[in-house]
């Protein structure tokens, strides 16, 4: 299985955000509602985590509600990745 | 084929041992508890018999039979219900409420779970109703059946796509099985709309205070709305049939 790294993860979060015209902030303590980042976003971005761990990510909607910022998302996909 | 015609004259009658499955918290709990208030004969299982279902018990110990079991498990629902008719009598009256919930995203769902709350929800349920039915039929009673699914089963819910299939198959199920009896049985289904209680964490606090503003009736449906409706359908003389039964205050309307 592949290892990403936060910053990797970052990095598609980018490209997410990238392909919508919008772009990702520096701040990971930026509010993902005024950045444009909805839970289909968030969806992608697991999925492409998935493609290039090779490792399918499954987890329940609870915890994505506690998600407010871009650090929060890089957290939880770090996390679920390591488990 | 042959003809599939009703008998006319003949009415099915009230349903007076019922078997309730999921009947340990809930929706499922407090139907137990109203058939048994009611003066009818119950028999209910669940993975996990609770003190609150073991408490009705004791309190109704000629009129109500429980014990654990997994709905999946055809072995095992088959010996409760040979031990439930042989403690209350035969069964006519069949409540399909176990179930499993959902709360995820269907693209972030194991595939095992998938599986898991079809066989909960649907493979199961069918199964007990076959065994039921055929027992019912083996002895020409006629009895009623009540299968509890969930306004999901005719609108559209985020994080609940698995579950909202199982419970449009078992609306479907119901017309069908309903069409198949030709009135020797009543098959009909309550679909709840989201409840306060168990409900809430699959929908978040922002889903549920929209569904709220939406509701007529300006409130969510509590387990208490749906028992009057289940005991009608297995009590009353109507001739609803084939029918899933929305009880959700209008929100859906």
């Amino acid at each position: 299985m592949t290892q990403l790294t936060r910053a990797r993860i970052r990095d598609l979060m980018g490209q997410v955000l990238e392909n919508q015209g919008r772009v990702l902030p520096d701040d990971d303590g930026a509010d993902l509602r005024e950045v444009g980042f909805r839970s289909l976003d968030f969806s992608e971005l697991a999925l492409r985590v998935e493609d290039e761990t090779g490792q399918e990510l499954n987890f329940d909607a609870p915890g994505l509600r506690r998600i407010a910022t871009v650090g929060d998302v890089l957290d939880f996909l770090v996390e679920l990745h390591r488990q | 084929m042959m003809s599939d015609s009703a008998t006319p004259a003949l009415l099915v009658p009230p349903s007076t041992v019922v078997l309730v499955s999921g009947g340990s918290r809930g929706l499922g709990l407090a139907i137990v508890n109203d058939l048994l208030e009611s003066g009818l004969k119950v028999a209910a299982f669940a993975r996990t018999v609770t003190p609150e279902l073991a408490k009705l018990a004791d309190v109704q110990p000629d009129r109500s039979y429980v014990d654990s079991v997994d709905v999946t498990d055809l072995a095992a629902t088959q010996a409760f219900v040979r031990a439930a008719e042989g403690r209350l009598g035969p069964i006519d009256g069949l409540v399909n409420n176990a179930a499993v919930g959902q709360d995820s995203l269907h693209v972030h769902t194991a595939t095992a779970d998938i599986a898991r709350i079809i066989e909960t929800n649907l493979t199961a349920p069918l199964q007990l109703t076959r065994l039921v039915v055929r027992r019912m039929l083996a002895q020409g009673r006629r009895g009623r059946i009540v299968n509890v699914t969930s306004i999901c089963a005719q609108r559209g819910f985020p994080g609940l796509v698995a579950y909202s299939a199982t419970k449009g198959g078992m609306d479907a199920a119901t017309r069908s099985l309903a069409r198949e009896l030709g009135g020797r049985m009543l098959v009909n289904a309550v679909a709840p709309g989201f409840f306060a209680s168990e409900m809430s964490a699959v929908l978040g606090q922002t889903q549920l205070d929209q569904i709220v503003r939406r509701t007529p009736t300006g409130h969510l449906t509590e387990p208490a709305e749906v028992v009057p409706v289940v005991r009608l359908l297995l009590r009353d003389q109507t001739n609803i049939n084939g029918q899933a039964i929305v009880v959700d205050g209008a929100a859906s309307s």
